[in-house]
């Protein structure tokens, strides 16, 4: 088979930049290894989170993607369960104060309405948190939510509505390399020719890059979370520590806390699907390809979460789930042809940002593939580029 | 449809309509759409249907839509294979977090 453009990986990633390249007119092959949405995709959480990235190119590719899922529902003739409601980020002691009054700063200067608020008003809008546990509390009404298996979905049916083939059961063997250029894919059953060959597996693009003998730095990052049945409104606004962005910004800052909580990098996720289930979560482990539940993690996350939000305890728990995030060195994405091997496009990388990013990242790799230059923010700072892919002696 | 016409034998109902999943109302007809659409095991079927997501966790639907993509002649022992996860029946939040605090104690003490 020849097509235009192979993408490897079925998850929101791959299948937002399938949709973005066929709704462009290129013929594009999506090959999945299991099935659509199997990997982080399915196992996170639903936020589009503004208050996390990091203030500068980040923060400003976000708020990019903002704008475009508020569109998205519309473009895709699809209902998303899109929502923008505001997120919070609880503040448990004076030194995280201290560092998110410096970020907020920041995001204020990037444009974005975020604010520190007392412990008293966060209560206000969610009422149920443990006014002990917290000192403070940031604010972002722009932050917002999507169901992830839904707009996967509908990326990648209005794709092979438009002409795509997407291709699931169906792992990328090897890559067709002539002359130091990629030709192709090689799947257990054919090959398949294309001009371009994207590699969009997330947490397993290193597996990808093997095969044509990159070292990509992207290391699967575990999450386990919890899901309770659906009761009535529980979460009003969806909630965050800010734990977690003072260890994304200032990991110097956590570096003497030896405790379970921290080593675990545990956090609260707090949200709410549009049919009731609450999700809470999550760990933030590097323990290879291993996405089971354990019971150090359980228990840590468990703690923290019902710590913050006592009521939490008379919810019901259905399941829990571990997925594995795309962590890159630097908490950006790896975006563009590879340096030294034609042919060959990297977006993955994404870690705990997937969906936020997704329908940025969706337009941003048709603009680049197709057009060579983009008007997304900031794309320049996601360059795959910026590391040195290529072994030293490949 | 009248109260005589339901009490006729011959009523059948639409196969369609049937619920597969009765925790997310998930009907034969969602099921056959999603098989349409590319769903080829347990798994891909629920994450496009959300069958088997809800309170039960597939403990009730499982098996009848193992049936059904068998039906369709996919063979189940190339499906990718469906774990459950813990704690496969409904768990109160609060009683597990007793458990997990006596656990610790019982760790902490140095109980062998």
């Amino acid at each position: 088979m020849t097509t235009d453009i192979i993408v490897i990986g079925g998850g929101i990633i791959g299948s937002a930049i399938a949709y973005n390249l066929t709704k462009r007119g290129k013929r594009v092959v999506l090959l999945e290894k299991k099935y659509l949405v199997n990997g982080a995709s399915a196992s996170c959480d639903q936020g589009i989170l503004l208050q996390s990235k990091a203030p500068g190119d980040h923060l400003r590719l976000a708020i990019y993607s903002m704008e475009m899922y508020k569109g998205l529902e519309k473009e895709l003739s699809r209902e998303l369960e899109f929502s923008q409601k505001g997120y919070l980020v609880l503040i448990e002691n004076e030194m995280e104060l201290k560092t998110m009054e410096d970020v907020v700063r920041q995001q204020n200067a990037c444009g974005l309405p975020s604010e520190i608020i007392s412990a008293e008003e966060a209560m206000g809008l969610q009422p149920g948190l443990n006014r002990d546990a917290i000192v403070a509390a940031a604010f972002c009404p722009w932050d917002g939510e999507v169901n992830p298996y839904m707009t996967t979905f509908a990326y990648a049916d209005r794709a092979a509505e438009m002409g795509a083939v997407i291709k699931t059961s169906c792992p990328v063997t090897g890559l067709l390399i002539e002359n130091g250029q990629v030709k192709g894919v090689k799947t257990p059953e054919e090959v398949i020719y294309a001009e371009t060959v994207v590699n969009a597996a997330g947490a397993w693009a290193p597996f990808i890059g093997q095969m044509a003998g990159l070292d990509i730095p992207i290391k699967p990052r575990r999450g386990q979370v919890y899901i309770t049945e659906e009761v009535p409104k529980f979460v009003h606004k969806g909630a965050i520590n800010a734990r977690y962005i003072v260890a994304k910004h200032h990991p110097e800052l956590l570096k003497n806390d030896t405790s379970k909580k921290a080593k675990l990098g545990v956090g609260i996720s707090l949200t709410q699907s549009f049919k009731g289930n609450v999700l809470f979560g999550a760990s933030r482990e590097f323990v290879g390809y291993d996405a089971s539940n354990t019971l150090e993690g359980l228990r840590e996350v468990l703690a923290n979460a019902t710590h913050l939000v006592p009521g939490l305890k008379r919810l019901n728990i259905i399941r829990t789930m571990g997925g594995l995030r795309p962590y890159p060195p630097d908490s950006k994405p790896l975006i563009g042809y590879v340096k030294g091997l034609p042919g060959f496009f990297m977006a993955a990388g994404h870690e705990g940002d997937g969906i936020s990013l997704a329908p940025a990242t969706g337009k941003l790799v048709a603009d680049l593939i197709l057009d060579g230059h983009t008007d997304v923010p900031a794309a320049e700072s996601f360059d795959v580029n910026r590391f040195e892919l290529m072994k030293e002696n490949g | 449809m009248n109260e005589r016409e339901l009490r006729t034998e011959t009523y059948v109902p639409n196969e369609d309509n049937i619920y597969v999943c009765r925790c997310e109302e998930v009907t034969v007809g969602d099921i056959k759409r999603a098989i349409a659409a590319g769903a080829d095991s347990v798994r891909a079927l629920k994450l496009r249907t959300h069958a088997g997501m809800g309170v039960c966790q597939g403990m009730t639907c499982r098996r009848n839509i193992e049936k059904m993509l068998q039906e369709q002649k996919i063979d189940l022992d190339l499906c990718h294979s469906h774990s459950q996860r813990f704690p496969v029946r409904l768990l109160n939040a609060g009683d597990f977090t007793k458990v997990l605090e006596e656990a610790e104690e019982d760790e902490e003490g140095g109980c062998p």
